[in-house]
This record gives structure tokens, sequence and C-alpha cells, in this order.
């Protein structure tokens, strides 16, 4: 055993791993429930890997063959409509645990100094997880799938100048056809995959360089809280919390199976009770509620524009919100659950 | 501390041998999959089922669904115990003999 050990550090040379492992620190104090989330995230994107790769050996993305290979999965595959219950719930989780992980680091203003650059790769990975969900969506070419993919690729056309190009470079030509199709195959299995392992790996160098946050009032008083090591005692912990998310991953997926909507007709007027995914449903309660004309400018460009202004403010809130200990402080964190109230009651109102 | 150790990694192993036992001759079931199964839906307006599938397959999923919660359950409670049993050794100071251990308070 000692052989293959050596003979293995020969190679790789993990031994400055290993001790950085052995000397890695977790302080415990009121946030620490927080911590588990990264790693859950990271155990949900596992799933949706091994998951994806499975439906992708039996998916064809074109305009004839996607709804019937997608209902060919659910319904002939030993198991298909389990891994495929499997690939939308772990992204339905997924999705849930990072908004629970961005809300926690912005509420705790974790991002402050010297954490900026983490806040930026980790607002960039929720960008790509919701790209991961925008173009999975189309891909079962239901007509549900259609007119929302319609819908939200019809958005950057609302914004002046390069507003009609990047809709044509989504929908690959004037309107949504097999080219777009294949488009988002492509984008949502190759280039995001390659895009999100890319700022994943620099975000956890990040998070390993400065390592764990300590609470706001700690840092002000100059306190040190205690620490846990991070192995094994803060690994076999979320160990724990993994498997119970597993479990409820795998319930969820065995009783809430998700269906396959009529293959969608490119001619077809648009279905009843179009909705987008839950995750989207405030922007597209926003749109519908923005009028026509707003002092005479087009309402779906100043809502779209007012939609960037707040994804900007979140990517940059680390420098929005420069002195966490002052009273810009405390404003800041009141916009954030006003954000959250506003985000939540939208997604909400769209529902009823 | 070693016999209950021992004890408790026959139990798991009992179990995963009983999950696998009980998993392979129900997932033998579906290899065929019943009749009267939807073709897939290749016309324009053909709906397909929310999870069409066998009974026997069903049926199979929700004893591999029962096996995995108990699964859980036994290896939640080894965690407990390795728990403990890292945060004592933390708490008497045996992790960090040595390493010139300073930082903090232990907790």
């Amino acid at each position: 055993m000692s052989a293959l050990r050596a003979w293995i550090e020969d190679r790789l040379g993990l031994r400055p791993v290993a001790a950085f492992l052995a000397r890695k620190e977790v302080p415990c104090h009121k946030h620490t429930a927080l911590f588990y989330t990264g790693s859950s995230i990271l155990i949900f994107l596992g799933i949706q890997i091994v998951t994806g790769v499975l439906l992708a050996l039996y998916y064809r993305p074109t305009l004839d063959e996607a709804n019937a290979s997608v209902a060919r999965i659910i319904t002939e595959m030993p198991l298909g409509w389990l891994v495929r219950s499997v690939h939308s719930w772990s992204a339905t989780f997924m999705i849930i645990v990072v908004f629970v992980h961005m809300l926690g680091v912005a509420l705790t203003k974790s991002y402050r100094r010297p954490r900026e650059a983490t806040w930026l790769t980790g607002v960039l990975l929720v960008g790509a997880s919701l790209a991961f969900g925008f173009t999975g969506y189309l891909l079962p070419w239901d007509d549900l799938s259609l007119a929302a993919t319609k819908v939200g690729t019809n958005l950057p056309k609302a914004l002046p100048f390069l507003g009609a190009w990047m809709t044509k470079v989504l929908r690959a030509g004037e309107d949504v056809t097999g080219d777009t199709l294949s488009r988002f195959f492509i984008v949502h299995v190759s280039v995001l995959p390659l895009v999100l392992l890319a700022i994943l790996g620099f975000h956890l160098y990040l998070v390993q360089r400065h390592g764990m946050s300590v609470p706001l009032e700690a840092e002000r008083n100059k306190v040190t809280p205690p620490s846990l090591p991070f192995w094994p005692n803060f690994v076999l912990r979320e160990a724990g919390v993994w498997l119970v998310l597993l479990g409820l991953l795998l319930t969820v997926a065995v009783f809430l199976a998700p269906g396959l909507g009529p293959r969608a007709d490119l001619m077809a007027p648009a279905p009843e009770g179009i909705r987008p995914e839950w995750y989207f449903l405030f922007m597209f309660q926003t749109l519908k509620l923005f009028p026509a004309k707003v002092l005479g400018l087009n309402g779906e460009m100043i809502a779209v524009l007012f939609m960037m202004a707040g994804m900007a403010a979140v990517l940059f809130l680390p420098f929005i919100d420069g002195r966490p200990f002052e009273r810009k402080g405390k404003v800041v964190t009141a916009l954030v659950w006003a954000g959250l109230a506003y985000a939540v009651g939208m997604s909400v109102w769209s529902l009823l | 501390m070693n016999r209950r150790r021992w004890a408790i990694a026959a139990a798991a192993l009992l179990l995963v041998g009983a999950l696998l036992g009980a998993g392979r001759p129900a997932a033998g079931g579906q290899a065929a999959p019943a009749t009267g199964l939807k073709p897939a839906g290749a016309e324009p307006g053909t709906e397909n089922p929310a999870a069409a599938r066998p009974v026997r397959e069903r049926m199979a999923v929700l004893v591999i669904l029962g096996w995995v919660w108990v699964s859980i359950a036994v290896l939640l409670g080894v965690l407990r115990l390795r728990v403990r049993e890292a945060d004592r050794v933390h708490r008497m100071g045996l992790d960090r003999t040595g390493e010139g251990y300073a930082k903090g308070q232990r907790h």
C-alpha cells in the first residue's frame, strides 16, 4: 500500500494538497451552516453531468427527432424516466442551493475585502447555471418549451443597437427553428460545461486562497471565532448533508417525474399558460407588468434595461457596498432583502 | 470501540448486500417493457405520459428507494459516531500535536 502511495506521490505530487487540507480550518459561528451549500452545489453538478451524459446517449437534437427521442427515453429505456427526472430535479435543487448560497454570502457580507473576486466569479457561475436551465428547457421540443424560448430569445431584441443581432445569434436565425435547437444543444452540452468548469475552478481556488469568512461582528470586534478542522470534522458533517439531499432528490424524482408535452409545431399559435422555469418567473412577470410605452419609450426596452441594471448591481455588489461596517452597509442589506422580496413576490404573482 | 465499528460495518455491508439482492431480480423484470406503452410521439400534438412505466419497474424503484433511505439512516448513524470521535480527538488536541497549532480557540 505504501509503495502504491509512493508511486502516486512521485507522479502527481499531491502531498502539498493533502497537507493543505489537513491544515485547513473552518470557522464555527452562527452562519456555519451556509458553508454546506457550496459543496452541495458541487454534488448536484456532478449528478447533472452523469445523468446528462446518460441522456445525451439517446437524445437527438433535430427538429424531427428531439421530442420523439425524449419520449423514447421516458417510455422505452429502462429507468430512462428516472434518469431524466433526476436530471431535471437536480437542476432545480442546484438552482435552489445556488440561490441560498448567494443570498447567504450577500446577507452576511462575506463578499467584503479581500473576497470581491470570489463574489464576481460566483455571480458568473449563477449566470452559467441559469443559462443551463434556459438552454435545457428547449431540448424536449414540446409546445411550452418552444413558446417560452420564443419569449426568452425575443428579450434582447428590445435593446437598442445590438439587440436584434443578439436575438439572431441566440436563435440562429430570425425565428426559433430546428437550428435554434441544435445551437441550444451544443451550448448546453459543450460550451456551458467548459465555461462553468473554468469559472468554477477559479472560484474554488479563490475560496481556498482566502479561506472561509467570519461574521461581520467578529471581524469588527477583532475576535477570532472558534474553528474546526476541515478534515475530518467538517467533511464528515458535510457528508451527512449530502446523504440527506441525495435521498430527497431521489424521492422527489421518483414521485414527481416530469412529463413531456406535445411535439412543438412551428406553425401553431402560442399555447395558453406559457411559463418559463420557476427561476425566471419574476423576470417574466416584470415584463408582463410593464406598459407598452413609458414616457414615449418602448416599455419592453425599459423593462430589459431595468433588469440588466439589477443584474449589474448584483455583480458589482462588493464595490457598491464598499463600507460594510457603516450605515451604508445596512442600507445595502435592506436593498438585498427588498430585492429578494420583489423576486419572491413577482414569482408568486406569476403563479397565481 | 473497535468491536462497535466492526458491528456497524457488518450491518452496513449486510444492508448493501440486501439492497443489491433485492434490486437485481426486481430490475430484471424491467428488461422487457410492458405492452401498452405509447410509442414515441413523433407527430405534433402527441402527448406523452409523465412517467408511464411497467408496474414491476415501478415496484422495483420503490423497493430500491426504501433501501436507499434505510442505508442513509445507517450511514448517518455511522457518520454521527465518526463526528463525535473526530471532535473528541480535536478537543484533546491529538490531531495537531507537534504542528504548533495555536490558531483561534478550539471548538
